[in-house]
């Protein structure tokens, strides 16, 4: 009975991301074109692009066409995964069973399944994607484990729903490393989420889309569709783990504050995306150099109780 | 004076190898000279008397006067005066000594002459194929006389491939172009890279040429060519057609009614604003700061719709013809103009503080594309390009047409020559722009649009016209002809000479600064391509049904 | 500095308010009176002078004379520019630049407009009009035939093109 909840709320939790990542995304563009004193899309636009776009022929072009399927999947399958683990302005499925560290895995495999995307498609500007996506995600996912292992050392547990429940900020004394933290990784998130000024892996006007040059059609969409789901699910970690207040309400409540956190925070960062020029690669590299070392420190407060 | 002393110092230097001068107006000169002369000649004036080159030139004067017609223009911008050096080579195996060794920016041109017409540009440093498609056939020169424009070569061949210069070692070849989403229009770059580190570039462009120089002197005449000259490019348009007006009323001696001279000014300076609005917005867009893209967009539209209550049309003005304009700015129009105006004025500024103090964009644009004076002068680089790198040369007031002799503004001038300068300097140019119109509104005199000419223009006259585009200067050269049209008609323009200078500013930088180096000096392709048409598949249109398209896109990957 | 100038901007944006339109689902704007839009003819203002079509810098108006009372006169419409030179040459004010600008369609003969005009026999020279200027006329030297079934713009003319004496327009197929 009890693995039949967890699979039943795991399941739930994906299919309201699933949902709901879509609409968020037309939020964000709705929010992006007022900025831009333009109508936009409507609101609907992306279920619709993403319908039209899994609608249309498979062609195959790139270099290794299976391993290029497999990596549309596993671009998506991997944070939908971390959907099904994360609360969602509800308990998280997997009490007292799942840790942090699997969290972070799978958020590497994220990462993971662009590079491979790209480099199964072989061509230049893929390959120029590829390279350009390494370098982000060597300096980038570091951030983020920092974060995890920061909020684990204050409260002296991996397990994951303890973790991600603002455990940042349970130091023994005043929190300086969960402060510290949450300013890093708010620094950071627009490049978590491939959004100006960090899309740099994507650039569409120097790169045509890097590693998804090649893609069309099904694959393309699936791609589209884990864009949209990152987007979600590094919002919710980044409230589960520094905004958790509210999230614990009782059930409506609870659900309602969740959500309007999250869509509160992609709208600052559409905002942040919309007044901002891209950064080129050594720019950007020197950017998280500087929130690595800044969060060395928040990592060595977090050993000494701070 | 001002042509003649410059005449009396070629003279006095190579006397005996001028047969002829031509000082048709205090600020333009014509040389003929004898072909040994000519490498000479030009040395002495770009490097003894700092003169700008501006354009080569060839033309087929086989029907007129038997042989081939070979000219280098050149610019003396403190001493306001053009210049053209001209020779004649026979109509045997034709051939120039080539100037590109001394001066670089003749490059082009010399190869452009030597596809197009047949005329050897001889020791060359560089005599590859620019103009002409892959496939065309050696030999077959379009611009010629004989041949007729709508000639499709039997011999075309189609799967002859263009022979590309090896990349250096280590380096790995990215193809940019010819579509890429920051490049409006088709041309091609094979960059070396090296990591992210662009080493070195070959250009491969001329991708979209329509003929129409080759129609001007075949088809179309005097009164048309205006509306066709605006057809060269999407966004200077005006530009093109009031230079070759300008070049074939200089060629005539015509001078135009005053009123026409003011609206002209007004017209070319609401075609700069709407263009420094839209460079601005799309260099935003390169560097991925959509938003300020909107905005510019945003603003710039009023002065589209002035345009249009004007002219009758957003962006084709069709305002030319030789001797006047078409369109009177009424008083109403007036009062309209200068209402977009001052909300213009009061829309950008804040705009131009925000952006001038915007670090984002900064550390995007700064120490990018770097020229300096010397680049800028080897290549001949113009507009807002060698404004930027502190080079003050500005067509407007160096080489004054239409009212701008009449008004006052300033030219803006920043000295560090990369791409945050281009910026600044457009940004500012809005500015002046505005002030520019104003004036021309509060002066303009009454009286008729058009002059009334007697009977047809003189024919073999030369013209030369330069006009300052948004992106630098448009320079035309005229010779007037028979049957109611030109000879020849040579467009030069501004990305002709400033995508002469790009390999130099992409070298050892970084892949991600190619596209806005390359959107920082506004390129425009489809001017410099204007030429030769051909009609390249024997004028067959193949319609590929999507069937085959797939099969030929799933084809393509196993036939490398 | 950067950050005041990003609130800058968007202080600009936000000043600016929505102002694009649901264009293609709500009507455009007006268009200004001058605008310069898809040419009209009206055959009963018409004498048949052809000085729009010999001055068409596109070649998208062409003659052809059935007999000697029937010419026809064809506005192709494919690639008109909409200079509106017709329009200033015409003696009669029988052609005029409409507001019509959404001309978009998949088939190029609906915009095509045909006149047939009843030509009555000149009893003069047989040049029923003059053109504003010396460049307008010299045209006229030549003769035209147009191919109208070919769509083709022909001039014979004394042009230098010895190997070429028809000077031909650009074939397109039209489907």
């Amino acid at each position: 009975m009890r693995l039949f909840w967890i699979i039943i709320s795991a399941l739930s939790n994906m299919f309201t991301v699933l949902l709901l990542a879509p609409l968020l995304e037309g939020i964000l563009r709705k929010l992006t074109a007022w900025v831009q004193s333009r109508q936009g899309p409507p609101l609907w636009q992306p279920y619709f692009d993403l319908l039209k776009l899994l609608g249309k022929e498979d062609l195959e072009s790139g270099e290794l066409p299976v391993v290029q399927q497999f990596s549309a999947c596993l671009a998506l399958a991997a944070p939908l995964t971390v959907a099904g683990l994360l609360p969602l302005g509800s308990s998280a499925p997997l009490q007292e069973r799942a840790d942090a560290i699997l969290l972070i895995y799978l958020l590497v495999l994220c990462g993971g399944a662009t590079l491979l995307a790209g480099l199964s498609a072989g061509s230049t500007y893929s390959l120029i994607g590829v390279s350009r996506e390494m370098m982000t995600a060597i300096t980038l996912e570091p951030l983020f484990v920092m974060a995890v292992v920061v909020g684990a050392l204050n409260i002296h547990s991996f397990r994951l729903e303890s973790v991600l429940d603002g455990s940042p900020y349970a130091a023994a004394h005043f929190p300086w490393s969960g402060l510290i933290m949450l300013g890093v990784l708010a620094f950071s998130l627009q490049a978590f989420v491939n959004r100006v000024p960090f899309d740099i892996g994507e650039a569409e006007t120097e790169i045509m889309e890097g590693p998804l040059m090649e893609y069309s059609g099904p694959k393309l969409a699936l791609f589209k569709y884990a864009q949209m789901v990152r987007l979600v699910i590094f919002a919710a970690l980044f409230i589960n783990l520094f905004l958790p207040l509210g999230n614990d309400w009782r059930f409506p409540l609870g659900l309602v504050v969740f959500w309007s956190k999250v869509m509160l925070l992609v709208a600052a960062i559409t905002v942040i995306a919309a007044t901002h020029a891209r950064l080129r690669i050594d720019q950007a590299m020197r950017y998280f150099a500087g929130l690595a070392g800044i969060s060395l420190v928040a990592l060595v407060l977090a050993v000494c109780g701070f | 004076m001002t042509a003649q002393p410059i005449l009396d110092a070629i003279k006095q230097k190579f006397g005996t190898a001028i047969p002829r001068a031509d000082i048709p107006a205090n600020n333009r000169l014509f040389v003929f000279v004898e072909p040994p002369a000519l490498k000479p000649i030009c040395r002495f004036l770009f490097e003894e008397q700092r003169a700008r080159y501006v354009i080569g030139i060839g033309s087929d004067d086989r029907p007129f006067s038997g042989q081939f017609l070979v000219a280098h223009n050149f610019a003396f911008d403190p001493q306001r005066l053009l210049c053209s050096i001209l020779t004649r080579v026979g109509p045997e195996n034709p051939a120039v000594e080539s100037v590109a060794s001394v001066i670089p920016a003749a490059n082009w041109a010399e190869r452009e002459f030597q596809d197009l017409l047949g005329i050897q540009p001889r020791d060359h440093p560089y005599p590859k194929r620019l103009v002409l498609p892959d496939g065309w056939p050696d030999g077959v020169h379009p611009l010629r006389k004989d041949v007729p424009w709508n000639h499709c070569p039997p011999d075309y061949d189609e799967n002859r491939e263009f022979a590309f210069d090896e990349p250096p070692a280590g380096c790995l070849v990215v193809p940019f172009g010819p579509f890429h989403p920051t490049l409006d229009e088709p041309a091609h770059f094979r960059l070396y890279v090296e990591g992210e580190m662009v080493r070195g570039c070959e250009y491969r462009g001329f991708m979209a040429h329509r003929g129409i120089e080759k129609l001007a002197e075949s088809v179309l005449t005097y009164n048309e060519i205006p509306m066709a000259a605006e057809r060269i490019c999407g966004i200077c348009g005006c530009v093109h057609n009031v230079a070759y007006v300008q070049a074939v009323e200089q060629a005539a001696a015509l001078a135009p009614p005053p009123r026409a001279e003011y609206i002209r000014t007004v017209m070319l300076e609401i075609e700069r604003l709407h263009s420094h609005l839209l460079w601005v917005g799309l260099a935003c867009h390169i560097v991925g700061f959509d938003t300020l893209f909107m905005q510019s967009f945003r603003i710039r539209e009023p002065i589209m719709k002035a345009a249009e209550a004007i002219s009758g049309n957003r962006k084709t003005y069709a305002l030319c013809l030789v001797g006047g304009v078409r369109w009177e700015i009424t008083p109403e129009l007036k009062a309209q103009l200068r209402q977009v105006l001052d909300r213009l004025e009061t829309e950008w500024k804040p705009v131009a503080q925000a952006v001038l103090q915007d670090r984002n964009l900064q550390i995007r644009t700064r120490g990018i594309g770097v020229t300096d004076p010397e680049l800028v002068r080897n290549y001949g680089l113009i507009g807002p390009v060698a404004r930027a790198a502190g080079v003050d040369i500005d067509c407007r007031r160096d080489h004054p047409y239409a009212a701008y002799d009449r008004v006052d503004f300033q030219v803006i001038v920043a000295d560090e020559g990369d791409v945050w300068s281009r910026l600044v300097v457009r940004v500012k140019e809005v500015f002046e722009s505005i002030s520019i119109i104003q004036q021309c509104l509060d002066q303009m005199p009454n009286g008729p649009l058009q002059l009334s000419l007697e009977g047809e223009l003189p024919s073999g006259r030369f013209g030369l016209s330069s006009v300052e585009a948004p992106r630098g200067e448009s320079h035309h050269f005229v010779i007037t002809g028979e049957n109611n049209r030109p000879r020849r008609w040579r467009v030069r323009a501004p990305t002709y000479q400033n995508l002469q200078g790009i390999p130099a500013m992409i070298q050892d930088q970084q892949l991600a600064d190619m596209t806005i180096t390359l959107g920082s000096i506004d390129p425009c392709f489809s001017c410099t391509d204007r030429l030769e048409t051909i009609d390249l598949r024997s004028g067959q249109q193949r319609v590929f049904a999507p069937e085959e398209l797939v099969q030929l896109a799933r084809n393509f990957r196993k036939t490398p | 500095m950067s950050f005041l100038s990003k609130i800058r901007e968007v202080m600009i944006c936000l000043g600016a308010g929505q102002v694009t339109l649901p264009y293609p689902v709500a009507a455009a704007e007006p268009v200004p009176e001058r605008f310069r839009g898809r040419p009209l003819f009206n055959a009963a203002q018409c004498i048949g002078c052809a000085g729009c079509a010999n001055n068409c810098p596109a070649r998208e108006i062409l003659v052809f004379d059935v007999c000697q009372e029937v010419r026809i006169m064809k506005y192709l419409g494919r690639r008109c520019t909409y200079c509106g030179r017709c329009a200033d040459l015409c003696p009669e004010k029988a052609i005029t630049m409409s507001r019509e600008f959404e001309t978009a369609t998949q088939t190029i003969p609906d915009l095509q407009q045909n006149l047939e005009l009843f030509m009555s026999t000149c009893q003069r020279c047989g040049r029923c009009f003059t053109e504003p200027g010396p460049l307008e006329q010299l045209m006229l030297k030549g003769y035209r035939f147009d191919a109208l079934a070919e769509e083709r713009w022909v001039y014979r003319s004394q042009a230098h093109l010895q190997n070429e004496p028809l000077v031909r327009d650009i074939d397109i197929e039209l489907d």
